[in-house]
């Protein structure tokens, strides 16, 4: 990592650690969310990480927006970061204007709405991250010819609200005949899973950053908490349980590290899948293992523990997942003239 | 523990090309058959002589000794090479890994300059002479002593579980050299080269659990050991030899030990077609993938010269219960009946990854110990 990206990375930890308590993750189940540290990261630029300056964004790459993700995950930040990050990223690459009104995205490999010759979009989304919230909707629309990157405003939308099993807004927003803001040229079938394989990318960033939390306050917590007149962290097997943690910990760290410099050389199609796989098996260690370690303390509300396990929960159902990537991937090698070995080894 | 990610430059991998052609090109002519855990229980002189004549045993060691001063990933990419192909690369593979770099650290001029060309000409193979009856886990309790004499050291005691020492010319041996106390149970301990052939040294074979000849007991009675064979430091033994750790624990054998299974069963699931056990198939691949990256980040951190006892500690860890779970894996995936003398490569690799894999989380410090390590390090940190 450069050292400008360094220093970005410390101030925005900085930021976060500042702004950030349990009593404004615990906003998020009181149905609010944390607009003071939204307006803290506008101020600082943060929100406009990886949008050209051109399109009055703050520039910097994947890897910046990248560590900015995994710190929010890691902070369980209660603001669409992500999601308004990532939906500017993508209008961008497809030639539409970023914006800095509440945005959010849906991506699905078969389009959720179609668009009329007059430029309506009619359609209905599940789960639509921060949908409440969002003025806007980058979504793929079906037209006559083709797939589109729509751009849809949502002030005329149904919103039924909904929540992942962390509370976080996953609204239902149905579209009827609603006349689109902006629409790009026709995409193909690989440009959609270029995006699909990014959004994955940047929620494997994401869980990085939760899973990083979890380690760090769980170690915290063995050092504490004493019984039977030692620290837990004196048992054998608690030390198990500390090992297993870090090891899925690092694991997934170096993944998401060897998976962010494969996309920035271009040769991330299986990369990213395999971050992910790979990701599903430190869920549940980890998220298994932390809970084990803190006891009945950590099923309790009061404890912040819960905020960052059912993030993993319900990040890892979201998006495309284990099961999608690993039925992509098999097919993948299936039709591979390639050796496992060469699969592995050629970069 | 933040550990570098994972490149190569277009001369390393050509320089892997190079290397895998050649083992092909062997594999093809017979010289070796392809078999799982082959870097610790294939020995075969012969083909170590071969390897040696492409100049690829000591390959980072100065070129004065016989090496080729490439980098340490050159010698990761080469040592991955012939795991990944299953290569009998036992023989040379101690001397290789552990011995040449801890005398190129501590050794002195006269052992460097008689050793390491020996070495790298497989002239010379090493065994480790750790573990003893009474000690395993706990190493630094060892009661091989060694008492001065003039001139020298007279050795006796016993060593177990020592693998290789058969065809092993030499073996670095850890040993006592002052009287156990348990304040201070690190010191006292020194590393002496041993010649296995020498007055008074017998080595007596223990059947491995297949019935092969795999590793030994080696006695000593009355073995003089000259002064100009020790290693470092009279009393320094310890902290010698957990130097030599970090290589041992980290390395792609720690991942690889059962790749030809792997290899193999992807063939299978290819021909076919089976969408559904591939799909469980990619679980293994993506572990695979990971710990990799884990160990390379671990190779260009040891060539930085970082501290890396625990993130070697976790390559071991994760890397040798990865290497265990593929035939449990693989087994649920297609029809099998493992023999080790089966015609069907599956079967072949199933039996030898399922009677060798027992012995991946104890050799090099078991699972338990490595977790110990690990724990106190985070604990600490
Ligand atoms: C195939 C193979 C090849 C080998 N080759 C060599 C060789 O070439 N040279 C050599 O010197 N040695 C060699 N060894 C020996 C190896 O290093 C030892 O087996 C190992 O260090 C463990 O010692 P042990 O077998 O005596 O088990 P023990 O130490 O007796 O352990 C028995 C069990 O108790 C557990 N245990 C012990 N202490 C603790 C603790 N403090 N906390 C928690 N659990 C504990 C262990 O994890 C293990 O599960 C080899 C072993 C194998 C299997």
């Amino acid at each position: 990592m450069s050292e400008i990206k360094e220093l970005l990375v410390k101030t925005m930890e900085k930021i976060f650690k500042k702004h950030i308590t349990k009593e404004t993750v615990d906003l998020i189940d009181e149905g609010q969310w944390a607009d003071d540290v939204w307006e803290i990261l506008k101020e600082n630029g943060l929100l406009a990480a990886c949008i050209s300056e051109k399109a009055g964004g703050a520039g910097g790459d994947l890897e910046d927006l990248f560590s900015l993700l995994k710190i929010g995950g890691k902070y369980a930040v209660p603001i669409p970061l992500m999601e308004y990050i990532f939906s500017n990223y993508i209008l961008e690459k497809f030639h539409l204007a970023p914006t800095d009104e509440m945005i959010t995205y849906n991506l699905s490999d078969t389009p959720n709405c179609t668009l009329s010759e007059n430029g309506e979009v009619s359609g209905a989304f599940p789960h639509v991250a921060w949908g409440r919230y969002a003025s806007n909707l980058v979504t793929i629309a079906k037209g006559s010819g083709g797939n589109y990157l729509v751009k849809v405003p949502l002030k005329d939308a149904l919103v039924k609200e909904g929540a992942n099993l962390a509370g976080e807004p996953r609204d239902y927003i149905k579209l009827t005949a609603i006349p689109i803001l902006e629409k790009s040229r026709i995409i193909d079938y690989e440009q959609i899973e270029e995006m699909i394989l990014l959004e994955t990318a940047a929620k494997c960033a994401v869980i990085a950053g939760t899973l990083e939390k979890i380690y760090e306050s769980t170690i915290e917590y063995t050092k504490q908490r004493q019984q039977f007149g030692r620290y837990i962290h004196r048992f054998q097997l608690i030390q198990h349980h500390i090992a297993q943690l870090a090891g899925e910990t690092v694991i997934v760290d170096s993944a998401v590290d060897n998976m962010m410099e494969a996309l920035v050389e271009k040769r991330h199609r299986h990369e990213i899948p395999l971050t992910r796989i790979r990701i599903e098996e430190a869920i549940r260690t980890v998220s298994a293992s932390a809970h084990q370690v803190h006891g009945a303390i950590g099923v309790t509300y009061e404890h912040n523990l819960h905020h960052y396990t059912r993030r993993l929960w319900s990040y890892r159902d979201e998006g495309r997942g284990h099961l999608k990537w690993s039925q992509k991937l098999s097919r993948d090698l299936l039709q591979s003239n390639n050796s496992m070995w060469e699969f592995l080894t050629t970069y | 523990m933040k550990l570098p990610s994972s490149q190569f430059t277009k001369d390393q991998e050509k320089f892997r090309l190079e290397v895998r052609s050649f083992l092909q090109k062997e594999l093809a002519n017979r010289t070796f058959e392809t078999a799982c855990d082959s870097w610790l229980s294939g020995c075969n002189p012969q083909f170590s002589k071969k390897i040696a004549e492409q100049g690829w045993i000591g390959l980072t060691w100065p070129q004065k000794y016989g090496g080729q001063e490439r980098s340490a990933i050159d010698r990761y990419i080469l040592t991955e090479e012939f795991l990944a192909i299953g290569a009998p690369v036992a023989a040379h593979w101690i001397a290789d890994r552990q011995t040449g770099p801890l005398l190129l650290r501590y050794g002195t001029e006269e052992q460097r300059s008689y050793f390491l060309p020996r070495i790298t000409n497989a002239e010379c193979f090493f065994a480790i002479g750790l573990s003893e009856p009474n000690s395993g886990s706990d190493l630094a309790s060892v009661s091989t002593n060694a008492k001065k004499v003039e001139g020298g050291w007279l050795v006796n005691g016993a060593k177990t579980w020592t693998s290789n020492a058969h065809d092993a010319h030499f073996m670095i041996t850890l040993v006592r050299t002052a009287p156990y106390s348990k304040e201070s149970k690190h010191s006292g301990l020194s590393q002496m080269i041993i010649d296995l052939h020498d007055k008074g040294v017998s080595v007596k074979p223990i059947k491995y659990l297949t019935g092969e000849h795999h590793f030994n007991e080696v006695f000593f009675e009355d073995v003089f050991v000259p002064d100009n064979r020790i290693v470092g430091t009279i009393g320094e033994g310890w902290k010698q030899g957990l130097a030599e750790l970090a290589y041992e624990r980290s390395g792609p054998e720690r991942i690889l030990s059962t790749f030809p299974l792997l290899e193999e069963i992807y063939s299978i699931l290819k021909q076919q077609q089976n969408k559904e056990a591939m799909n469980r198939l990619t679980e293994l691949v993506a572990k695979l993938w990971s710990l990799r990256n884990l160990s390379l980040g671990v190779a260009k951190m040891l060539e930085q010269g970082g501290e890396v006892a625990v993130p070697a500690a976790l390559v071991k860890a994760m890397g040798t219960q990865f290497e265990q779970s593929i035939p449990e894996m693989v087994r649920l995936l297609t029809e099998t009946y493992p023999t080790m003398d089966a015609q069907k490569m599956l079967d072949r690799y199933m039996a030898q990854s399922i009677l060798h894999s027992p012995g991946f989380t104890i050799r090099g410090g078991t699972t338990e110990i490595l977790y110990g390590i690990i724990a106190k390090d985070v604990i600490n940190g």
